[in-house]
Parts: structure tokens; sequence; C-alpha cells
């Protein structure tokens, strides 16, 4: 098999250097190495093939890392030929890289070409000067390049282009291509591509300062955040490069009347194309603390047994749900009603994203329905107040908490204790002293899990308080319980007298309510989530 | 989800299972050495035995029931549990017994005709959620286990259930063992172990070259103490003697950097008062501490003057506010200049319940 796109993957690179003019003779090698650009002379001669620097020019350069596309300029002559360190962005050019064939041929030899690890030969001019070996740091993202097949085509050229989008089942790439841009402008949008490519540079200009490493909490810091938007920007790319390849085979595959190559990038296409939806969901998540694990904290409104029953379904529909995305759901609080319900509970919902989607839900929900607890059978409105705190990971600066500035306390009334009494209640709360907030842990099964339990709840708190003081970020996300005004609806679920569910924020509504109260609340968060983005700035 | 294959045999459960649960009376400080194997906690046992969801279902249902029947019966009689504490325990209880204990949320739910695995036979699990609440058999002998710092101890009738106020005392010797290498890497003792409890806590902070001996002087304390000094695999660092207080550490005289002890304090007259739980299954032996309460105190006290070495530390758990202020006086008064840095510690309830302190250099 592997002898197969060997041979195809370099039939491919034949056509598309030919067809690009960037000359094979161009890219006899691409090495991996650190995040560097390495500028060679192209080894052999022929260089006379090459368009002149001055013009727009074409070059292969995929497979290599593709945020290196990003970076890749040709610079200016002056500069080329003096011995700065970076790449230059004040040319007046882009360049286009074809985004096609090399890479595979690549990746098909070595195997093993890391995609973090780069290097690339560039194109140099044709008077010869030359700046053999010349390396260039990689921290940089600075001009666009933008992916495009060998005749020109682009993502937004093809969805400018309105190619009419048929059913999945139609074999018509046109069709597909056009579906899978339209989702890959949605991606980027949803990505805030624009202050994406910001922030990288950014954070590029931070890394390339020489004395980062002197406050290594910083550099740290930066270089995480670096390396998960670097991530996220080449996930995009690739998945652009591999349409814009496939859309190159397919032509190529008809020139030479070859079904079989057509058929199988026509797959490949389909593929991509039910695979772009999934995209556009990731892209949903791409807030800083959105891949965090979270608390979901709820709390019943005044009405009494009613309202602490809803409070408890509320509870139960995030149990549920949750369950369905495969997290790992404990309950770390829970202060039982009198009679029924619940008057406020705590659940720790470990897993990818469980804060990203859950994030969504803050806000109060309300229930119309005729209230069981009611003997006079009449229609109650109730409410709960729900607060989510995304549990930041080791990476994340937390809020230094001092020993000497907690309370613990624990729960039990009175009586001597110690020898006297056997129980297995150790619920325990802390509190912080300065700010007054407490943690309380009744769940686990020894006081000093519970005691370590409430802990990282309290820091999970002390580090939202932190959050919302630095303000900028999203306040709504990061209110707590006490912060959410009762005013604040965002979803109304109606029992009686007739049943639906309806978000306030999207108008999203269900008309079974039944199936949302199990946990089937995705449909509200994605279309939230989406809205809400949506709506922000257009990636260019 | 596990789904349990339906190839594997279904384990039924004996009827006359529960006629011959032996009597949990019969096990106390009474039986014969020959009997002293610890019973492996229910949390440990193979997964033997198989029940349908439905069957487990029913059993689930019946025990809620139950513990909603006490109400706070128990708690106006003696202080004992309420059902919400009594339903949590039940959780615990489903938790301990089944194979995979994330199963406990399909419970009421789908496939009731699937099998479940559990550790114990579903016969068994009625006959043991009826001792505890209608014999007020503490939780932890039905599991066989008690849950403490980020231990789990093995316990059994015979031997102390850990409280968990104790496990302050291993925060109290992390203050001090990681203050001072000298003694993370001496040797330390604690007195009156029960399940080993202290022992094994102390015994995971201290560093490589720090020893502890546990001492007892009841076979089944001594017995489950040695089968959890195992489990965590610490029996090159801890040993366990058994002996009268200091009675078998007569070699490490003026040795140890440390004692700690939690010994008997209820004075005896309180005994019979005691909540059921505490009162009619846990051993006299690690309660009754005299008429004051401080018999064994006050003889530990004496002790660790000899015992320690210079500038060792000691930690005392007692009843309450009472006890400590008699032990600080005693020390103070009885035996001026001996000790110093006495001080008394707080439970989280805000009890005072422990007295901590070093033991003068001799010369000075
Ligand atoms: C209150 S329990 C404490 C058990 C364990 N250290 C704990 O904290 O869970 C007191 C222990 O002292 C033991 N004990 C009673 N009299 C003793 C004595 N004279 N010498 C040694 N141990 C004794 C009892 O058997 C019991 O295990």
């Amino acid at each position: 098999m592997s002898s197969l796109i060997l041979k195809r993957s370099f039939n491919r690179s034949l056509l598309l250097s030919q067809k690009s003019c960037t000359g094979r003779q161009l890219i006899s090698s691409l090495f991996s190495s650190l995040s560097e650009l390495q500028v060679k002379s192209p080894p052999s001669s022929g260089l006379r093939d090459f368009p002149s620097l001055d013009q727009n020019y074409k070059f292969l350069l995929s497979g290599f890392s593709s945020f290196l596309l990003k970076t890749i300029e040709r610079p200016p002559r002056s500069q080329f030929r003096g011995s700065k360190r970076y790449l230059s962005s004040r040319s007046s050019e882009r360049c286009r890289a074809s985004a096609s064939g090399i890479g595979i041929l690549q990746r098909d030899n070595s195997g093993s070409a890391s995609a973090l690890l780069s290097r690339v030969i560039l194109p140099y001019d044709s008077n010869k000067d030359q700046l053999h070996s010349k390396r260039f740091c990689m921290f940089s993202t600075e001009t666009a390049v933008e992916l495009s097949t060998s005749d020109g085509l682009t993502v937004d050229r093809i969805v400018a282009s309105n190619w009419t989008i048929l059913d999945e089942s139609e074999s018509d790439w046109k069709s597909h291509a056009a579906a899978i841009s339209q989702s890959i402008q949605v991606v980027k949008r949803r990505l805030q591509w624009k202050k994406l490519m910001v922030r990288l540079d950014l954070l590029s200009a931070e890394l390339n300062k020489p004395d980062l490493w002197g406050d290594p909490v910083h550099a740290g810091k930066i270089s995480r955040e670096h390396g998960s938007l670097m991530a996220k920007m080449k996930e995009v790319i690739a998945f652009e490069r591999e349409l814009l390849e496939h859309i190159d085979m397919i032509k190529l595959a008809r020139e030479e009347d070859d079904t079989e190559l057509e058929s199988e990038s026509l797959n490949t296409l389909l593929r991509m194309r039910r695979n772009s939806k999934q995209k556009e969901l990731e892209a949903l998540l791409g807030g800083e603390h959105d891949s965090c694990p979270c608390y979901i904290e709820v709390q019943a409104g005044a009405g009494g047994t009613e309202s602490m029953d809803w409070a408890k379904m509320v509870m139960q529909m995030y149990k549920l749900w949750a369950q369905r995305k495969g997290y790992k759901v404990t309950v770390v609080d829970e202060m039982p009603g009198e009679i029924a319900g619940i008057k406020r509970a705590t659940i720790k919902v470990d897993g990818e994203y469980a804060f990203g989607y859950a994030k969504a839900e803050v806000g109060v929900h309300r229930l119309v329905r005729i209230s069981p607890f009611d003997s006079g059978k009449r229609r109650h409105t109730s409410f709960a107040a729900v607060a989510v705190i995304p549990i930041l990971g080791d990476g994340s600066t937390h809020v230094q908490i001092n020993e000497s500035d907690l309370r613990i306390e624990r729960f039990r009334a009175g009586g001597a204790g110690g020898q006297h009494v056997n129980t297995t209640e150790s619920a325990v709360r802390i509190v912080h002293i300065p700010t007054g907030i407490t943690a309380t842990c009744q769940n686990e099964r020894s006081q000093h899990m519970n005691k370590a339990s409430a802990m990282a709840v309290l820091q999970s708190r002390l580090d939202q308080l932190e959050m919302a003081r630095q303000a900028q970020m999203n306040a709504q996300h990061t209110q707590s319980l006490t912060e959410i005004s009762w005013g604040n609806q965002i979803r109304t679920y109606v029992l009686h007298p007739y049943r639906m569910v309806k978000d306030l924020r999207t108008n999203y509504e269900v008309s079974d309510p039944d199936s949302v109260l199990e946990g089937a609340i995705d449909g509200f968060i994605l279309s939230y989530l989406s809205a809400s983005l949506d709506k922000e700035e257009v990636y260019h | 989800m596990k789904l349990i294959s339906s190839a594997c045999s279904v384990v039924r459960i004996p009827s006359l299972y529960a006629s011959l649960y032996r009597p949990i009376c019969s096990a106390s400080l009474s039986s014969s050495p020959s009997s002293l194997k610890p019973t492996t906690p229910l949390f440990l046992r193979p997964p033997r035995f198989s029940t349908s969801i439905s069957d487990l279902h029913k059993w689930h249902h019946w025990a809620k029931n139950l513990a909603s029947s006490v109400g706070a019966s128990f708690v106006q009689l003696d202080n004992g549990p309420d059902s919400t504490s009594l339903r949590r325990e039940l959780r615990w209880l489903l938790e301990d017994s089944l194979e995979d204990p994330s199963l406990i949320y399909q419970l009421g739910s789908q496939n009731y005709a699937m099998d479940v695995r559990l550790k114990a036979p579903l016969d068994e699990l009625y006959v043991l959620w009826r001792q505890r609440i209608e014999e007020r058999r503490p939780f932890q002998y039905i599991v066989g286990c008690e849950h403490w710092r980020d231990l789990v101890l093995s316990v059994q009738e015979g031997v102390l259930i850990p409280r968990p106020e104790t496990e302050l005392i291993v925060d109290l010797v992390k203050d001090v063992a990681l203050a001072s290498g000298e003694s993370k890497e001496g040797l330390w003792a604690d007195l009156g172990t029960g399940s080993g409890a202290i022992a094994i806590g102390i015994g995971r902070i201290l560093g490589s070259k720090g020893k502890v001996i546990a001492t007892d002087l009841s076979p089944v304390a001594l017995a489950v103490a040695t089968y959890n000094v195992l489990r965590y695999g610490l029996q090159d660092m801890i040993e366990v003697r058994k002996g009268s207080w200091f009675e078998p550490l007569k070699d490490v005289e003026g040795k140890l950097a440390g004692v700690v002890s939690n010994p008997p304090y209820i004075p005896s007259d309180d005994i019979s008062g005691l909540q059921a739980e505490v009162g009619q299954h846990e051993p006299r032996l690690a309660l009754d501490g005299g008429v004051s309460g401080m018999d064994d105190l006050l003889h530990l006290c004496n002790g660790v003057l000899s015992m320690l070495k210079p500038g060792g530390f000691f930690v005392f758990e007692t009843n309450g506010e009472k006890q400590c202020k008699v032990l600080v006086d005693y020390m103070e008064n009885n035996n001026p200049g001996k000790f110093f840095n006495v001080n008394i510690v707080s439970d989280f309830a805000g009890i005072q319940r422990f007295v901590t302190g070093f033991i003068n250099n001799k010369s000075s």
C-alpha cells in the first residue's frame, strides 16, 4: 500500500511542481528542526527557472508544519541579502503557497516528518545573492499566506463562487468543496481567526525576547498559550490544505483519466465534508478555559419545596447530561431541602471541554408546572440559579492561599466527639477569612478527603473571583451563584398548560421537556455557543 | 458500563446463608487467637456473586425505606445517625459491594434483566443492612473498612474504628517531622495503635530512614494493624509489637523522636450512655480510660519523659477541654521544666482535643 501512495504522491509532486512552476529542484529535502526555518540556497542549478523575486511567486511547501506557511514571506531583496535575523513582513506582495503534493511524498518517505519542527528551503532570487543556511527563528506569524490550488482556487474563492451544495450522496466534488469551504470559514470565524493571528504574533514576539526565561512562570504560560493557539491554527490550515490538495488531485486525475484516483479523492472530500461539522463544533470551544473540568452549582430560588424540587431536577439534568457525554460526575456538596429537593448543590464534572459546554448554562432556569407539593393543584413558577466554575489546570496561575487565612469547620451538632461518637458524616467547611468565601464538601468518606475536596472548590472559587476581578473575561461565565441575579433568566421549562422548553437567549426551543430534563441539552448549548460566537467579528 | 457476560456462572445465594450468618457478638475480644485471621474488607473481596439489576434494585429500595423509617429516632435516642446519614451509608455499601460501582447510577433504569457482579451475595446484603439498622452495628464493621485520611483501613469487631478527629494527629506530626530532618528520619511510636491508623499515616510522611513502632494490647488490634501495614507495603518501616504502653519499648528507651497516642479516654461511668454503635459494638478496652478517663493519659505523660530523646515530640488525643487542661497542668506542676512548648490544639469542631509538646534537653 505504501508504495502505491508513494508512487502516487510522487506523480503528484511531479505534476504539481510542473504546474506551479516552482521547480522540483527547489524542494530536494525537507528536514525537520525545531521551529526554525532554514533558508538554503537550492542545491542544484536550474535557478533560472525561478521567477524573479519581485514577482508574485508560488512555491510548494507542504508537509512541514503548516504554521510556517503563515510566516514564509518572500523577503524584500535588501533584507534577504543582509543578515537580518527575522523574516520581514514588509514585503508588498504575498507569496502564495501551493498546498499540495510534496508534503505527502515527504511524509511517506520519512514516515515521521514532524509537524512541529521544520526546515524549509526558500527560493532565492536569480541574481544568486544568497544566505546559505541562514536560520530564521520561527516564532512569528506575521503575514498571512493564502493557500490555493495550483490554479489559484482558495477557500474564499470557492465560497464566493456560490457553487450549489448538493446532498452528500451526490458525487460532485464542487458541492463537497463548497460545503467544506463554508465550514472552514465558520471555523475561522469561531476561532476569531484575525484575533488569533494577532495574538500569535504577540506571543511570538514575546517568545523571541532573549530574557524570556528569566521569568519561567510567565515564559511557561506564554509558550503554552502559543502552543495551543498554534495547534488550533495548524489544524485549520492542514484541513484547508487537504481540501485544496484533493481538488488538485481530482483535476489531475481527470486530465489523466485516472478514475481510481478521482474517486479516491472524491471519497476523501466526502469524509472531510462529514468531518467538517464536527470541526465547526470544536471551534465553538476555543475559550481559554473551555477544555477544563468544572463545577456546576445549582441553587433553589424562593418558593420553598417546589423550587427546591426544581433545583434538584435541574441538577439531575446536568448529571444525566454529563453521563451522556462520558464525563465523570462527583457530588461535592449537597444541601437537601427539608421535604424534598435541594437548597443547593455542587457537582464536579470531569472531562474534556466540560467547562466549555457547561458555561452555556449559567443563569436562571424557570419552571412552570402544576406543583405536586400543592394540594390545591395550582400552577407554580419556580426558579433555579446555575453557576459554572472552571477548574483551572496545574499550568494556570492560581490564587495563592494562606493556611492562616483559613478557618476549617466540621458540621456536627454538639456532642463530645472523638471516641464517644461513631459517625460516617465528616463534612468539612472551609472559610477563606479575607474574602468570606466558603466551600463545603460532605460526600467523601473521610474528613481528610472532604477537606481536600473543599479546598479544591475553594481554590476554584478564589480563582474565579480573581478572573472576574481581572474583568476582561466574559463576566457572565465567571459569575458565582451569589452574583447571578434572579432576573437573569436564560431558559423556561413549561410542563403545563403546554409542554415546551425555550431558551430566551437564542429562542431555541424543544417541545419535549422530558428529554431535556433527562439531559438532552446539547441543542441548547450548541445553539447558544454558536449564536454568541457567530455574531462576533468576521475573520477577515 | 460493564456488561456482565452471560457465560459467567451465576452463583446462587444459598438460602441458608442468612441463618448461618455468624451473630455479630461472637467476634469480639474474647475470640480465640486461632480465629485471628483478619477479615477482608468487602470492597477487597472478589466479585464472585451475581444478581440481576432488578433484584438488586429491590434490595436497594427495601434498604432505603428501612433507612428512611429511622427518621430522627436514633438522634433523639443517643445522638445516633439520622436517615440522611444512613442513606449515604447505603450508597457506600453498594459502592463497596458492586464490582463496577458506576452501576449505582443505573439502578432503577433500563436493563432490568442485566446481571451485575457482587462481592457479597444479595442475601448477605439483606442481613448486613438489617444489622446496621436493627442492631446498630457500625457501618464500618459492616463493610469492614474505614476511610481515614487518604487511607482505606480494614476494621472489624474488636478494633476501634479510627475517628475523623484523629486524622489531625498526622497533620500535627507532619508539621514537626517535615520541619526537622532528624525527626523525619527518626524513630516514632504509636501507642495503642488499634487498626494501625496513626502509625500508617505517620509512616507515609516520614523519610526513608524513619521508623514507627506500633503497640497494642489487643490481639485483634495487632492482627488488623499488621494486615493494614502490609496492605500499604509499610512492613519494613512499621513494626507492630504486643504489650502494655511503653512495656514493649524497653529497648528503645530515650531514643524515640516522637510518641503519639490516642489512648482510651472515656470516663468509665460514661460508657453505658454511649451511642449504641460505640457502646454496644466497639471494644471497651479501646474506650474506657478509668474513673476520670485519664488513667492512660497520665501514664503516657509520665512515660514520655524517659522514652523520648531530648527534644522529642509528643501528641496525645483527649476527651476535650477538661482533660487537656488537666494534662497541661500535670505536666507543668508535677514535672516543672521537663516539658516545653506544650500546646492545646482544637479539632475541626472547635473542641480542644490534643495536647502536643516537646521534652526538654535533660541537661538544662
Ligand atoms: C482509642 S483506641 C485508639 C486506636 C487507634 N490508635 C486509633 O486512633 O484509631 C485505644 C487503643 O489502645 C489500646 N489499649 C488499651 N489499653 C492498652 C494498653 N494498656 N497498652 C497498649 N494498648 C492499649 C486499645 O486496644 C485500643 O486499640
